[in-house]
């Protein structure tokens, strides 16, 4: 009973229904949006959204159910592989194939099986005589083609788990001249600069932000980061992933008095107690136009006409609207609200998952297992004086058709010599 | 008159090609006239260096590698369907397999014909060296998915008359071991595009797999041809069932291709 269990649990069979599973479970993850709350599902899918939330079909790829697939489909493919390998391993060392229906012999009677030994040993194989017969053999690392492939999938699905396990990310904005502390990991970064390269049409070509690296115990450096160029520290990359306009907002009162003063960046609002008023930059607009519709935009990210749209709330609710340029007073009571200063700021993405390295390794161990299995295969040739006979498991008629060719080349070389 | 004038010229003209070739092959397969297959393969290799005419003109124009739109995506992979197709036409001299394969590259073809062939700059994230190997492994394995689907039908057609001693296709068998061996090819590279195509996330987007639909669905479809490898490896599955397996993986190709670009839009552009 047991011994039947296993033996499904590292079947084939089993491994092809797992490939099915798994491919549809991921097809279900690309149909059905992922992520939403459960809310949406309820409304989107009627009576089917509460059976789908409880399958997990919101978060497909993270889903327990999907860990449990995987997991299993390791199981599998360990104990299938762990199966075949000795036989593969004892295949590469000493092993004759017998021949088969689909296996052709080539002999003809022209043919000097001395003379053709000699040629099979002149292109790579090596010619093996023994008493049952002869044969010429290449390739035999082949065996173990797959076991190698299977290898590189093992270590690219655990690599992949070990490594989102630790996976520490985030997501930082930096204007000129800021600095931000990375405590735990033990360097500060300071933007220097942040700049586009725009093309003439306006669209942008790169993004560049230059920063000054400080580390513990090293010299400072000067690092630059753009898009496809991550910046490596320890193993943490940080990429060129947003940008945005940081302004400074100042609260003064008539007579100059400054109040407040803050930067405003990602977050839009800013607060201002004394007269309970929220102060709400709804965008800068450096190219400052409107659309067809009123709504204010930008032509481009270049500083031709800045303007800033603002809006003002109190505990009663909205208050007012205004476009403004930059240092334009907005009045407010006894206050005056500006804008000025608006510099552009860069955000990183950061990143880091120890996980790539094994996944990369897996993944060159199952190209090269994959170039075993498909081109380094074991060839064979079964040699006795009456037949000449091409062998191999992966592809038969390939092979034959070399081997003929082969013995063609032989034959002129035969008759030239003549 | 100026460059993208001249592409576009060339490019109408190998669609053109194309299509006579695509004709001619069929006119061989009904009535057997060798000058009609003979008259398909010339018409391929005109077609082909035509449009090969088309690609390098854009090279020049745009300065980079027609790899960054689904017009150019369409047009590289109908490229890499006929460079195929040439290539086993070459070696195995099956003039009706372009019966099968000069339609699925004409239909491609029009397919990139609808598409708008604006030339716009690269955007930052796709300016990688990365993004060269990926869409090149991906044009030459898709290519030989498409050669592999079309022997596949040729296989299925010709069981039915494989006892006519007038058959003008060849041993069917040969059918179906060359398929097998092309999506063996094929499978190759799409491994390599896939590990490309992480490596180069790694670096443009932080995270070498995002699960989004372009790579769900290219893992999907490596799974059915490794399926497919098993099946035949280890089971000795061939004829009819392996080729409508073959049939099945290239629909999965085209849906990974076309579908998800129109029907799941997801992450694979930088905002
Ligand atoms: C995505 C995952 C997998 C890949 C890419 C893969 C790849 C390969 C390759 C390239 C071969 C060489 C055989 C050929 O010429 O077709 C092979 C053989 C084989 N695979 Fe897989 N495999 C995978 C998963 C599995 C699973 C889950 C099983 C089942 C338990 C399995 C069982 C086998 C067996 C039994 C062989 C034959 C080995 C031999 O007799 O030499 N494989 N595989």
């Amino acid at each position: 009973m047991l011994k039947r269990f296993t033996n499904f649990l590292t079947s084939l069979k089993f491994g092809i229904i797992l490939f099915i599973i798994i491919a549809v479970y991921s097809i279900i993850g690309t149909v059905i949006p992922q992520g939403m709350d459960m809310q949406f599902y309820l409304n989107q899918y009627q009576t089917f959204g509460s059976l789908m939330v409880f399958l997990q079909f919101d978060q497909v790829y993270s889903s327990v159910i999907y860990l449990v697939i995987v997991f299993v489909f390791i199981i599998n493919l360990v104990g299938c592989t762990l199966k075949i390998l000795p036989l593969q391993l004892k295949k590469m060392k000493d092993y004759i194939p017998n021949k088969g229906k689909n296996n052709e012999n080539l002999y003809e009677n022209w043919m000097d099986i001395e003379d053709i030994k000699r040629g099979f040993s002149k292109r790579g194989f090596k010619v093996i005589d023994r008493e049952e017969g002869s044969y010429a053999v290449k390739h035999r690392i082949g065996h173990i083609g797959s076991s190698v492939t299977h290898l590189g999938i093992v270590i690219i699905i655990l690599g992949a788990l070990i490594g989102n396990m630790f996976v520490k990310e985030g997501y930082i904005t930096l204007a000129p001249g800021e600095v931000y502390v990375f405590d735990e990991d033990g360097f500060t970064f300071r933007l220097n600069d942040f700049y586009l390269d725009l093309r003439e049409d306006g669209s942008v070509e790169q993004y560049y932000s230059e920063l000054t690296v400080y580390e513990d115990e090293k010299e400072p450096r000067e690092e630059m980061i753009w898009v496809n160029n991550p910046l490596n520290i320890n193993g943490m990359y940080f990429y060129q992933s947003d940008y945005g306009w940081a302004s400074k907002m100042q609260i003064t009162c008539a007579d100059g008095h400054v109040h407040q003063e803050s930067i405003i960046k990602e977050n839009p609002h800013a607060f201002y107690e004394p007269e309970d008023l929220t102060v709400f930059l709804y965008g800068y607009f450096p190219d400052f136009s409107m659309d067809m519709h009123g709504n204010p935009v930008t032509l481009s990210q270049n500083v031709r006409n800045p303007a800033y749209a603002v809006v003002l709330y109190n505990e009663e609710g909205y208050v007012d609207s205004y476009i403004v340029e930059p240092g334009q007073p907005i009045k407010y009571k006894d206050i005056v609200i500006t804008f000025v200063d608006s510099v552009l700021y860069t955000g990183l993405t950061y990143r880091q998952d120890f996980g790539y390295y094994p996944v990369l390794i897996g993944s060159i161990v199952l190209t090269l297992g994959i170039l075993l299995s498909f081109y380094f295969y074991p060839k064979y040739i079964l040699i006795s004086p009456d037949e000449i006979i091409p062998v191999t498991r992966q592809n038969v008629w390939g092979f034959t058709i070399k081997i003929k060719k082969i013995l063609e080349e032989l034959n002129k070389v035969r008759g030239n010599n003549q | 008159m100026n460059i993208v004038f001249f592409e576009e010229v060339s490019f109408t003209i190998a669609f053109v090609i194309y299509i006579a070739a695509a004709l001619s092959f069929f006119v061989y397969l009904a009535g057997g006239k060798e000058k009609a297959g003979k008259f398909g393969v010339i018409a391929s290799i005109a077609g082909f260096i035509v449009h090969t005419a088309a690609m390098i003109l854009r090279v020049i124009e745009s300065g980079r590698l027609p790899f960054s739109n689904q017009f150019e995506f369409a047009s590289s992979f109908t490229w890499g369907i006929v460079l195929i197709f040439l290539i086993i036409q070459f070696y195995y001299k099956f003039s009706s397999l372009g019966a099968f394969v000069m339609p699925l590259a004409f239909l491609m073809m029009g397919y990139a014909s609808m598409l708008s062939k604006d030339i716009k700059p690269l955007m930052p994230a796709l300016q990688s060296r990365w993004l060269t190997i990926h869409v090149g492994a991906a044009v030459i394995s898709y290519g030989s998915f498409a050669v592999a689907c079309g022997l596949a039908v040729m296989y299925l057609l010709n069981r039915k008359n494989m006892h006519k001693a007038d058959s003008k296709l060849p041993d069917a068998e040969a059918y179906d071991y060359l398929s097998y061996r092309i999506i063996a090819f094929g499978f190759l590279m799409l491994t390599i595009v896939i590990v490309t195509g992480a490596i180069w996330a790694k670096y443009a987007w932080s995270r070498y797999w995002a699960w989004d639909p372009k790579e769900t669905w290219s893992l999907i479809t490596w799974l059915i041809y490794s399926v497919y490898l098993h099946l035949r490896f280890n089971r000795g599955w061939r004829g009819k069932p392996a080729a409508w397996f073959a049939v099945i993986g290239f629909v999965c190709v085209i849906f990974t291709f076309v579908g998800v670009n129109i029907l799941l839009p997801g992450l694979h552009s930088y905002k």
